[in-house]
């Protein structure tokens, strides 16, 4: 079946709770509801099955709007969020479905205990009919209420999250058995907090804030930073496996306050800017040639960076910016950094923060090994580790700086 | 089962008493065969006296499975929408205004039990909560109080009529009459059948209203009937038999723990056990002492270790 609707606004005790509406949801489609807790999904399906009524706005199933729950329930199913604690047999849960079906003094016939018992086979509950509800396990009762839903010969499934407070392999089971549904001419529209589940099952996603549709269309078109920023107000990487998409979030970490300054270049202080960033240090660096593999790593950390023009010698501006930052700093890190002349003020630099009792170095491989700027190099060099910390790697230096740190505060 | 305990508790509650009848007796006066004053006993005294028990016994049970369902709440009894506080101050104000005959006490109580599940409703209603059923139990509690303190203070300006309000409010069968009879009958069949044949809408609620409007239930509609037929259900029982209490909770906790909770089997269980549950209980108030013990007090005292029974076993 299909659902349309169309300008809908649905207000709650003068909230207006959902805005204006308006989608559609084709035969056999699986379209998520995502969004943040109080966004307006539980109320969307709510007032679609009708029993919320709307301010404004059109539901249309096939064409045609419904005008009572007793009729609505006749094809369309719809799962509130909170499962029932009842002692009844699941058998008796399930035929509860079969209520829309059922006139006059209401009783099961025998076809109708056919039925449920089929969608008891359906959701893989097969001879469970005499269990009791409440001894059932949380993913065992969230298949049966699916089978009381399946029960009632829905053409249209309104589910409310129907994989919360359930482990993954539920999760994925009762998702599994949705979709096996939704082929034969039945269509879902599922509420969801978990984005990676709605990405993987759903053809369609609409992601909601503040009771608008803020973001509609496939799920590599919906799912991506800046939405998820806009809409749950927080940071993730969206990452892409083959055709589907799904994110992790980003590390948060509290800043220490501690600001280090890394003199590096050509990847010697890559991952050196990650670790001192995932500790908590203010990382800056430079003077970094934009585009190198350094200066990449700084930029995505969101780090101050000193940069000069790819493949150019670093200029006068940059050298003296690069030094007003080292006087700023606490601590400035020397990697294990090839010199030639391009780079060579960058060591001027670092006999700057030396002089200033700040410098820690890196030193993996012996300088001779790297120095392409001879003997002046080599000099400087020398007084250079005269007046510093030297360490033979990034795990030994930021060590130094957490023992610093600790004996400052 | 269950339809044999009935017959047994019957042929019981009309033979034994402070003048023992003989089973064959019994059918002489059926029959018309035997001696005035048995024929008197039998069916003047002791056959309204246990139609009467079976009335209130099945009436109770049932509203209370109704209660338990509508409100998901174990211990719902029937009285939780004020009613029999109600009722109370209802019989004590006759009682007060010395006009107490068995029909003025059965119409005042009636009424009164009436007005006060009308007004909690009324105040349910209006309250502010998602859950309906929330909102009247909170105000079924809060006008329970006030009723409960109203019958107090008229109970202390009583004074020598005390002794008869009190023994109404515990609840007894004594002074049974075809009035009450006929008064409580029809109620009772018509109250009794309709919860009976809603039993699908009731294994619906229980679910929940979100979960029973799922499946295409008129859930405010219904829950509207229930409240009204309890309320006139319980009234009528209360009216001519006072405050009996536990029978609403007992006999249907009973039966769930024996058929399950599917009211399709639990409530005709439970009017069968009611009705043979309150005769029974009748003759031990009778027969215990010389005199007349409350059967409200027998049954409080047999409920409460049940109660308790529950509690332990986690409910």
């Amino acid at each position: 079946m299909k659902l349309i609707v169309e300008g809908l606004t649905v207000k709650i005790e003068s909230r207006e709770v959902l805005r204006d509406v308006s989608f559609r949801v084709e035969r056999g489609e699986i379209v998520s509801l995502l969004g943040p807790n109080g966004s307006g999904k539980s109320t969307m399906l709510r007032t679609i099955f009708g029993i919320l009524k709307p301010l404004r706005g059109v539901i249309l199933f096939d064409g045609k709007s419904m005008n009572s729950i007793s009729e609505t329930s006749k094809v369309i199913g719809y799962l509130p969020q909170e499962n029932p604690e009842i002692g009844l047999r699941v058998l008796d849960v399930v035929l509860l479905g079969r209520t829309p079906h059922l006139s006059g003094i209401k009783r099961a016939k025998r076809e109708d205990v056919e039925i449920a018992l089929k969608a008891l086979k359906d959701v893989g509950l097969d001879g469970f009919e005499n269990r009791r509800f409440n001894e059932l396990s949380g993913g065992e009762k969230q298949k049966v209420m699916i089978a009381r839903v399946f029960a009632q010969n829905p053409r249209v499934m309104l589910l409310d999250e129907p994989t919360a407070h359930l482990d993954i392999s539920a999760q994925i089971e009762v998702l599994e058995i949705v979709r096996r549904r939704v082929r034969d001419d039945c269509s879902a529209l599922i509420a969801m907090h978990d984005i990676n589940l709605a990405t993987s099952f759903s053809d369609k996603i609409l992601m909601i804030k503040n009771g608008r549709i803020a973001y509609a269309g496939t799920p590599d078109d919906v799912v991506t930073e800046e939405t998820i920023r806009d809409v749950y107000g927080v940071e993730v990487i969206v990452k892409r496996h083959g055709s589907r998409v799904y994110i992790v979030p980003k590390k948060t970490v509290s800043r220490n306050g501690v600001r280090v300054h890394v003199i590096c270049g050509g990847g010697t202080g890559r991952d050196l800017i990650y670790m001192l960033n995932e500790r908590g240090y203010t990382v800056s660096a430079g003077v970094l040639n934009a585009l190198d593999s350094d200066w990449e790593a700084v930029v995505e950390i969101g780090g101050e960076v000193v940069s000069e023009a790819p493949f150019t010698e670093i200029g006068y501006e940059a050298h003296s910016k690069n030094l007003e930052i080292i006087e700023r700093v606490d601590f400035v890190i020397l990697t294990n950094l090839s010199i030639g002349r391009g780079n060579l003020k960058n060591l001027y630099a670092a006999k700057y923060a030396s002089e200033l009792g700040k410098l820690i170095v890196i030193e993996k491989t012996p300088f001779e090994c790297r120095n392409f700027a001879g003997n002046d190099a080599e000099r400087i060099y020398k007084e250079i580790v005269r007046r510093a910390v030297v360490v033979g790697s990034e795990r030994d230096a930021i060590r130094i700086l957490d023992r610093e740190r600790y004996i400052n505060n | 089962m269950l339809i044999i305990l009935n017959v047994l508790s019957a042929l019981i509650g009309l033979s034994v008493g402070s003048a023992s009848v003989g089973l064959l007796d019994i059918l002489n006066a059926f029959i018309g065969k035997s001696d005035e004053i048995t024929k008197q006993i039998v069916l003047n005294y002791r056959l309204p006296r246990l139609i009467l028990a079976m009335l209130v016994g099945s009436s109770l049970a049932t509203s209370g499975c109704a209660m338990q369902a509508f409100f998901r709440n174990p211990l719902a009894d029937p009285y939780i929408l004020g009613i029999s506080s109600g009722a109370s101050v209802g019989a004590a104000i006759v009682i007060l205004l010395g006009i107490a005959t068995t029909y003025n006490i059965m119409i005042s109580a009636f009424s009164l039990a009436l007005i006060t599940a009308i007004l909690v409703y009324k105040i349910g209603n209006i309250a502010r909560f998602r859950e309906q059923s929330y909102a009247i139990l909170l105000a079924g509690i809060a006008v329970s109080c006030f009723m409960t303190g109203l019958t107090s203070i008229l109970i202390y300006i009583a004074g020598r009529d005390m002794h008869q309000v009190v023994f109404w409010i515990m609840g007894s069968f004594s002074n049974p009459n075809w009035v009450d009879v006929n008064f409580l009958a029809p109620i009772a069949v018509f109250g009794i059948s309709y919860i009976f044949l809603n039993s699908w809408n009731l294994n619906a609620i229980l679910m929940g209203d979100e979960h029973a409007m799922a499946v295409g239930l008129d859930v405010r509609r219904f829950q509207k009937q229930l409240l009204a037929v309890v309320s006139l259900l319980t009234s009528a029982a209360v009216a001519v038999s006072g405050v009996i209490g536990f029978v609403g909770i007992i006999i249907p906790h009973t039966m769930r723990l024996i058929v399950g909770e599917a009211h399709q089997t639990l409530i005709p269980s439970t009017i069968l056990f009611g009705s043979a549950f309150m005769p029974l209980v009748d003759v031990i108030a009778r027969t215990a002492t010389a005199g007349e013990l409350p059967v409200g007090a027998i049954t409080a005292m047999l409920g409460a270790p049940f109660f308790i029974y529950l509690l332990l076993r986690g409910l």
